[in-house]
């Protein structure tokens, strides 16, 4: 027994090891709390507010009433101070009445208003009104004597305020208890353009605008279904804005329907800019750099999302579209894949994988092997560096960085450069940065072909956002490189890894065929395989309909 | 204040990581690599002898004298001196001890770049230092050490090791061109199959006997002729094999790739053959307790040189006479070749020990001990069939 003993003592660690491996754990544990902790303020912050709001909100509704001057001074009051709203008074000749139209300078169809409203009532009408009880007038007007599509009684002042300062024209009539609202809005909006930032060339070539109407058309356009619901939401506490979600209804799993519902409802901030404010309230991890939420402009590929299982979601005001959940997969996929044939389509895809491998490894590739391990360089090619690199005087940390920083500097000035000088600039400063930062000995030539290779392979991931993920997460790469060489580097990428398939995207795994493996739908990863032989949907969205093929 | 206390903790510990750096890397325009090392026999050249006399000495003796090829060398420096002369890519650096292992530390204290083993391409040894010295001890610290490539090839050199290093040309590396010129085994059979330190080290520990392509040279032309024989139980250079008998090595163990076989026909005019493939086929026979080998060589080819005018290739009986000739020469190459292993030098380098270990494994047990010695009393036997297939493009 005693001999048991000594043996294990005579092999247990000294206290230095003891005291290091009881500091690395500390460590992990302290990183373990500290994300727990960073979580845990979002959570707090962003949990939904349980307030009634209703009760102050909603003061008693005031009808209005047969005054017509009472009525009047009560708009007037509450709308008068905004300086585009107009009062345009008139006389309706029958029946000797005077009338206001009450409405927001530049949002309202001034000709129809005046072909179809103005002209009818001032002049004299085929229609006979004369007779009529000013009760009943507004309900005949409608019917029989106003030709425009949408109209409708409003008899709550609160109510046609609003509707007002939303762009419908009220009519005020003497004599009348309510008014009557005509939605004749007249929104400009822009053409119809290719998408700039998701460009093809094969495909249609048509993009979302900003008109949520416009957009939700587009997408009913793409094809007949009865099964495309589009349910409409109100975002925004103090400017509210509409919301919709777009799914195909006997496609979609209901739970995630039901999540997507729920994170909607829990928006609460004062005003949705744009839907990068949705995609950043209904995130799963903002910690993650990864986005949770693809966002497009592209009508087909929203409509080939909703037939996988995604939901859309559509803000109005904005032509980028959000779909979710959002797979790893996704983001390295481009329509073009499934209009060309399988064969080029695959090509492209291993292409995209392998260059999203290259813009996020390359430079730290690259330092591991010029600072660590000089070994794994072909000989003639060592040669060459060591020749090239002996002018150099920073370690290839601090070179990389410097030509990696102005190419992202050079970068973020061509997207805001005007116009007519972008190509030049690009010209001048590609050239500077190339050629004469090697010329100055700053940096060496062959890091140019390294720093140019990752900077082309990240343009070439069809998914903008993605690429900028790629970009930010690269410096990592590169700071783990330089610290502990090729060890660090696969340290990094083993890290990324773990990340990502910690990280969900409502309720769907990240890089769910990779990981829980579904080999089923490997079909469309790596390789598109051709139309024929994907008769399934994929099966991590657990649809309800599970074929393709009727 | 206690915010700031631990926002202040965070930051020192953030530091530990931070100050730690690139605590293990070394910028590859540090370091210098050396492509090829050469060992002689030791002998210290005027410089250090120069340097010793002014104190630069430690405990030693001289055995070895080694010699790395630093490529490349500073660029500036080259670049300077090209506009009057073109100058060399490489440096050789000598040095001599008694231990390969010491030598290589000591050049950190002659040159600025410490020396890297990675990328060392040739191993050339000189064979009076092989007379001399174990092959065994001489291999142990190239074998042992982690960063030189297992793919490093070794050679003999009838001179002096050094010599090969130099070069003719300024723009090529010698060390490289010897690796290259390894690839020429396509070309003829003269140049062996290469020896890379992976085979090397199972042939010096099975103590086997073995064969090393010797290099000459002069004025920086180098040239690979024959190959030097390492006795497996004394693990020393023991001779030569010249050019033809690594020829007919190839045809007994069948690899090589292609080559001539040149002979003279009965009017004494030179005609040649294009080996286009090679077969070979060894078998041991036992009958009782006495081995015997049997080795049948076949293989197509072209007449493709005939300075016989007055023949016409074209006929069919003038082609069977020649290779009747050709088979004649190779068989008396061959015979060559057994009586140098045989008898001159008693040793196996062909392959008939493994050949008998496979075959007979109990029989092998028994006499691998003393396989050299009773290997140069087995009888041998040729059976060659060469065939010509064509004539060229020339009918005449």
């Amino acid at each position: 027994m005693i001999t048991l003993w000594t043996f294990i003592t005579s092999n247990l660690p000294d206290w230095k090891m003891c005291a290091q491996a009881l500091i690395s754990m500390m460590i992990a544990i302290g990183i373990y709390f500290f994300n727990k902790y960073l979580r845990l303020i979002v959570a707090k912050k962003n949990a939904p507010i349980q307030k009634k709001e209703n009760g102050d909100e909603h003061p008693a509704k005031s009808n209005l009433s047969v005054d017509y001057d009472e009525n009047l001074n009560a708009i007037k009051q509450v709308i008068s101070s905004n300086s585009d709203v107009h009062f345009r008074e008139f006389q309706i000749t029958d029946i000797q009445a005077r009338a206001t139209l009450i409405f927001v300078d530049g949002m309202q169809n001034e000709e129809l208003i005046s072909e179809h409203v103005m002209k009818i009532l001032m002049s004299d009408t085929e229609k006979d009104i004369t007779g009529i009880n000013p009760l009943a007038l507004s309900a005949y007007l409608l019917e029989n004597v106003l030709p425009v599509c949408e109209a409708y009684e409003a008899a709550d002042l609160r109510d046609l305020n609003q509707s007002v300062l939303k762009g419908c024209t009220a009519l005020l009539i003497e004599g009348m208890p309510s008014a009557l609202l005509i939605h004749a809005s007249n929104m400009k909006s822009r053409a119809i353009n290719e998408p700039s930032s998701e460009a093809l060339l094969r495909g249609p070539r048509i993009g979302f605008t900003e008109v949520l109407s416009e957009n939700t058309s587009m997408l009913r356009r793409q094809g007949f279904s009865d099964d495309l619901e589009i349910n409409r939401y109100e975002v925004g506490a103090r400017i509210k804005r509409k919301l919709v979600i777009a799914y195909m209804k006997e496609i979609v799993n209901q739970d995630l329907l039901q999540e997507v519902r729920d994170r909607i409802e829990k928006i609460n901030i004062d005003f949705v800019a744009e839907s990068g404010y949705v995609e950043q309230l209904i995130e799963d991890d903002y910690l993650s750099p990864f986005q949770q939420t693809q966002n497009t402009e592209r009508p087909d590929r929203v409509i080939n999302s909703l037939l996988e299982g995604r939901i859309a979601i559509l803000l109005d005001g904005t032509p980028f579209a959000l779909i979710v959940p959002v797979t790893f997969g996704m983001l390295l996929q481009s329509p073009e894949d499934y209009y060309d044939r399988w064969l080029p389509g695959t090509f492209l895809r291993m292409l995209r994988f392998f260059a999203a491998f290259l813009a996020l490894m390359a430079p730290a590739l690259y330092i591991s092997f010029i600072s660590f391990h000089p070994g794994l360089i072909p000989t003639e090619l060592a040669i060459t560096i060591i020749e090239t690199r002996q002018g150099v005087p920073f370690p290839s940390l601090i070179e990389v960085l410097i030509l990696e920083i102005s190419i992202e500097i050079l970068r973020e000035a061509g997207i805001r450069l005007p116009k007519p000088i972008g190509p030049a600039m690009g010209i001048v400063g590609g050239l500077i940065i190339g050629e004469a930062a090697v010329q100055a000995g700053i940096v060496s030539p062959f890091l140019v072909i390294v720093v140019a290779v990752t900077a082309i392979s990240s343009f070439s991931i069809p998914v903008y956002s993605a690429g900028i993920t790629l970009r930010i997460l690269r410096f990592g790469g590169m700071l783990c490189a330089a610290v502990l060489g090729m060890f660090g580097t696969i340290l990094f990428f083993l890290f990324i890894c773990g990340h990502l398939s910690k990280l969900k995207s409502f309720g769907v795994p990240y890089v769910t065929p990779l990981s829980p493996v579904r080999f089923s739908d490997w079909k469309d990863l790596f390789v598109r395989a051709p139309l024929p032989l994907m008769k399934k949907r994929p099966k991590m969205m657990k649809t309800q309909d599970k074929n393709r093929l009727s | 204040m206690y915010r700031q206390k631990k926002m202040l903790i965070i930051l020192l510990l953030s530091s530990l990581v931070v100050i730690q750096g690139c605590w293990s890397s070394k910028e590859i325009e540090d370091l210098s690599v050396y492509a090829g090392l050469a060992l002689d026999v030791g002998e210290r050249v005027d410089i250090e002898r120069d340097l010793e006399s002014q104190g630069a000495k430690y405990l030693k003796k001289n055995l070895v004298t080694a010699t790395v090829q630093i490529v490349p060398i500073k660029s500036f420096e080259r670049q300077e001196k090209s506009k009057e002369k073109q100058l060399l890519k490489y440096s050789n650096l000598r040095l001599t001890g008694d231990s390969i292992f010491e030598i290589m530390r000591q050049y950190s204290t002659r040159r600025d770049r410490p020396v890297i083993g990675h990328h060392l391409k040739v191993i050339v040894v000189s064979t009076k230092l092989a007379q001399q010295q174990h092959m065994d001890q001489l291999m142990d610290f190239v074998l042992r050490d982690n960063d030189i490539r297992p793919s490093c090839r070794v050679f003999f050199s009838k001179g002096k090791a050094y010599d090969t290093f130099l070069i003719d040309q300024p723009e090529e590396v010698p060390a490289f061109r010897i690796n290259s010129m390894t690839q020429n085994s396509y070309r003829t059979n003269k140049v062996m199959k290469e020896v890379n330190l992976t085979q090397l080290d199972g042939l010096i520990h099975s103590k086997q006997s073995f064969l090393l392509q010797n290099i000459v040279s002069s004025n920086g032309e180098i040239e690979f002729s024959g190959a030097g024989i390492i006795k497996g139980d004394s693990s020393k250079w023991i001779g030569d094999l010249n050019q033809e008998n690594v020829e007919s090595l190839s045809w007994i163990q069948g690899n090589g790739h292609g080559g001539v076989i040149k002979s003279y026909d009965w009017r004494n005019q030179t005609i040649s053959y294009e080996i286009k493939s090679m077969k070979s086929k060894m078998t041991a026979k036992l009958k009782g307790d006495d081995i015997s080998f049997h080795v049948s060589i076949e293989s197509k080819g072209r007449l493709i040189e005939n300075w016989d005018i007055n023949e016409n290739p074209s006929e069919l009986a003038y082609l069977e006479a020649a290779e009747k000739i050709f088979e004649e020469r190779l068989a008396k190459m061959l015979d060559s070749l057994m009586r140098k292993m045989q008898s001159k030098y008693k040793v196996d380098v062909a392959g008939f020990g493994k050949n008998l270990s496979i075959q007979y494994p109990q029989k092998w047990k028994k006499i691998k001990g003393n396989w050299d010695e009773e290997f140069s009393r087995i009888p041998v036997t040729f059976e060659i069939k060469l065939t010509i297939t064509d004539y060229g493009s020339s009918t005449k």
